[in-house]
């Protein structure tokens, strides 16, 4: 018998046997098709943290104050000053260097506006920041020189908190908001880069480093240095230069260790994808569990199926099918009803991917590498759970099989 | 100087199958069960043969070594002169295929699919294409007066309707033999009636026919009648008048002539096998 006529009998057998058809593919519907819709979510999560990180700034370099981990052992975290506005003008004139944005933060600072407000937190800094954390301003403009040098009390705000603030980013323009009580004219908002948590880009408040420090902090110690570099390739170097000139400028004596520490967009991004790689991978691996219960609920029917055929199973070989041609009909059958209901949990998890991907906050689109390989698995699975059925019912010996009841 | 009068002897050609001291010998734990205990016997192409005796007597049994079903434990069985225990079970299913025709008590129609399909079954295993199986099937249908009912499944068939079926399916690959096993045993006497017939007109255009019967018409009708008691063959070689429950008594065997089935290729006397129409490489 040829695969064309087992593929023949098998879907006659299978239509007549509609319900059942279905109720068997069901574990394998839903494999697959969380398969699709899983993988469709990981690469979306994947794809929006990438870009998310990637949207903070190219090229950029953090200068973090306080000791870098070591071990699992914090050192003493800025116990003093340990970055200054004088060593972010230091930085800025290395080689490599193109700009250098100094980052003093206050977190938790209540802003009103009117009758709402929102709690969010502050970054004082100098207009460097837009370049060096690539933000853009849709309306207004974002702070200046002039601003810095006066230190004026204006302010930048982000999308979300405009939108907290229940305004919007052109009626805010030249609004006063209070920050903490301390009144701050708005002269623009950024554009949304995307996020969400607590590293929300979008939901922050830029004012001039010189008007915090004097209103808040009232020290001149930074959380963070933002540095732009001119050449990517050169990250190495310029690093190796900011260690060898903060170490100088903090007088540490040479068996101390750092008391800041350096982390580069590109280290972000290579620990960001390797742990969603193994949050989606993690994924796969749910789904997978859910196509092999599949594929055993097809084994399953198929030995139901074989037991209840015995007397045909006898029958064919009485006139004159071989082994090959009673085990291809039952593989075959065991194939295309895993195929059928991957077709269908296929179709399924396109529909749902999107939705998924909405329920927890990713834009998630199913991937062709999903499908093919949900395809390939249901394939897999169709033969193995098949394959045992199928030599069953080959075995068989024509008599016994035709004298059982 | 040759007389031209003077047929030249052609050597015989080996009986269409031919057992030596069958037995059978089933294993039931610890002790066995002969279900055959030494049968030696031959039909020719084209003879009508009746197997009878009572029940458990190993009737069955021997059918399905003699439709290669089954093998036996003990004994030589030749199919057309071929040893069959030197085929191995693929080869057995292409002879089964081929050159045997198989009739059930209980029809074994596959329900799901058409009386037209389950005709048409053999010959997908013969690797025949479809339409010509379809012209084929409908042909077998039409010979056994079911034309009218190819679409039909085996459930919503009469008994007799379903065994008719039955036959056309035996009858599309133009096999050399018909093993029946009491085809008309679960009929009522009209469906009976129409079962026999047919299976004796396809017998008189040269079929082979062995009938295993408790039907008292079937035994009469055959040419020669094989009597199975507990697993032995009786009054086999030496006719005794043999008499049946009604007092009537069996008609003495006789030796059909070996009519070659309708559409078989002329006998070359060496091969049994190509007097079914099969190639020797098919087989061996
Ligand atoms: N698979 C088996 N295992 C054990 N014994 C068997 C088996 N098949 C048949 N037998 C025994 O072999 C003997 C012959 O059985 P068989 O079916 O050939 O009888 P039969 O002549 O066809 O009877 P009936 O007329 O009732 O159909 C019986 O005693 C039966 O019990
Ligand atoms: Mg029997």
């Amino acid at each position: 018998m040829t695969y064309v006529e087992a593929l023949r009998l098998a879907l006659r057998r299978l239509r007549t046997n509609l319900l059942r058809t279905a109720l068997t593919t069901l574990g394998v519907i839903i494999g697959v098709a969380s398969l699709v819709a899983l993988i469709g979510v990981g690469e979306g999560t994947q794809a929006a943290i990438t870009n998310q990180i990637a949207g903070l700034g190219t090229n950029l370099l953090s200068v973090n104050a306080g000791a870098a981990t070591v071990g699992g052992v914090r050192g003493a975290a800025g116990s003093a000053s340990t970055l200054t506005i004088a060593d972010a003008g230091a930085i800025g004139s290395l080689d490599g260097v193109e700009a250098v944005a100094p980052e003093m933060s206050v977190s938790n600072v209540v802003v009103v506006n009117g009758r709402s407000n929102t709690t969010t937190s502050m970054t004082g800094t100098t207009p460097a920041e837009a370049q060096v954390r690539n933000y853009q301003v849709q309306a207004g403009t974002f702070l200046t020189d002039l601003d810095v040098e006066k230190g004026l009390r204006v302010a930048v705000l982000g999308p979300t908190t405009v939108t907290s603030l229940n305004t919007t980013p052109t009626a805010i323009i030249g609004q006063t908001v209070t920050v903490n009580g301390i009144p701050f004219t708005v002269i623009g908002v950024t554009q949304p880069k995307g996020g969400s948590g607590f590293t929300n880009p979008d939901d922050a408040v830029f004012a001039p480093i010189t008007a915090v420090q004097s209103r808040f902090t009232g020290a001149s110690s930074l959380r963070t240095i933002g540095v732009s570099l001119a050449d990517p390739a050169q990250l190495a170097y310029v690093e190796s230069e900011i260690t060898a000139l903060l170490r100088y400028r903090h007088q540490l004596a040479t068996s101390a260790s750092d008391d800041f520490s350096m982390v580069s967009q590109d280290q972000l991004l290579s620990v960001a994808s390797t742990t969603t790689a193994t949050i989606r991978n993690f994924l796969i691996g749910i789904a997978a569990i859910a196509l092999v219960v599949g594929g055993i609920g097809i084994a399953n029917t198929m030995l139901v199926s074989v037991r209840e055929r015995v007397r045909e199973i006898g029958t064919r070989k009485a006139i004159g099918a071989r082994r090959r041609d009673i085990s291809r009909q039952f593989l075959v059958e065991a194939v295309i009803v895993t195929l059928g209901g991957a077709v269908v949990g296929v179709l399924i998890g396109v529909a749902i991917t999107g939705p998924v991907g909405a329920t927890v906050g990713v834009p998630a689109t199913p991937t062709l590498f999903g499908i093919i390989l949900a395809f390939c698995s249901a394939l897999l699975v169709g033969v193995l759970a098949g394959w045992w059925p199928a030599r069953q019912a080959s075995r068989l010996d024509p008599v016994e099989a035709l004298r059982h009841e | 100087m040759a007389d031209p009068t003077v047929v030249p002897t052609t050597p015989a050609q080996p009986p269409l199958i031919e057992g030596r001291g069958l037995t059978r010998i089933y294993p039931m734990g610890d002790s066995e069960v002969a279900a055959l205990r030494g049968i030696d016997f031959r039909i020719e192409l084209g003879e009508n043969v009746a197997i009878i005796g009572p029940s458990g007597s190993g009737k069955s049994t021997l059918l399905h070594i003699l439709g290669l079903l089954d093998r036996p434990t003990s004994g030589q069985y030749l199919f057309a002169g071929v040893d069959t225990d030197t085929l191995d079970d693929d080869r057995l299913a292409l002879l089964r295929n081929r050159a045997i025709g198989f009739i059930f008590q209980s029809f074994n129609l596959v329900s799901g699919e058409s009386a037209l399909e389950n005709v048409a079954a053999p010959l997908v295993y013969a690797g025949v294409k479809r339409k010509e199986r379809v012209e084929r099937a409908e042909e077998a249908l039409a010979r056994v007066g079911l034309t009218d009912r190819a679409h039909h499944d085996p459930s919503q068939l009469s008994g007799g309707q379903r065994q008719r079926v039955a036959i056309a399916r035996a009858l599309v690959t133009r096999p050399a033999v018909i093993l029946a096993d009491e085809p008309t045993g679960n009929l009522d006497s009209r469906s009976s009636a129409d079962v026999f017939t047919l299976l004796q007109e396809l017998q008189s255009e040269g079929l082979t026919l062995v009938t295993i019967t408790h039907d008292q018409r079937i035994a009469d009708r055959a040419a020669r009648v094989l009597r199975v008691e507990d697993g032995m063959l009786v009054d086999h070689d030496a006719p005794e008048p043999t008499y049946l429950d009604d007092g009537r008594r069996l008609p003495e065997p006789t030796t059909a002539p070996a009519t070659p089935p309708s559409g078989a290729v002329v006998v070359p006397p060496e091969s049994g096998l190509a007097a079914l129409g099969l190639a020797d490489g098919d087989v061996s």
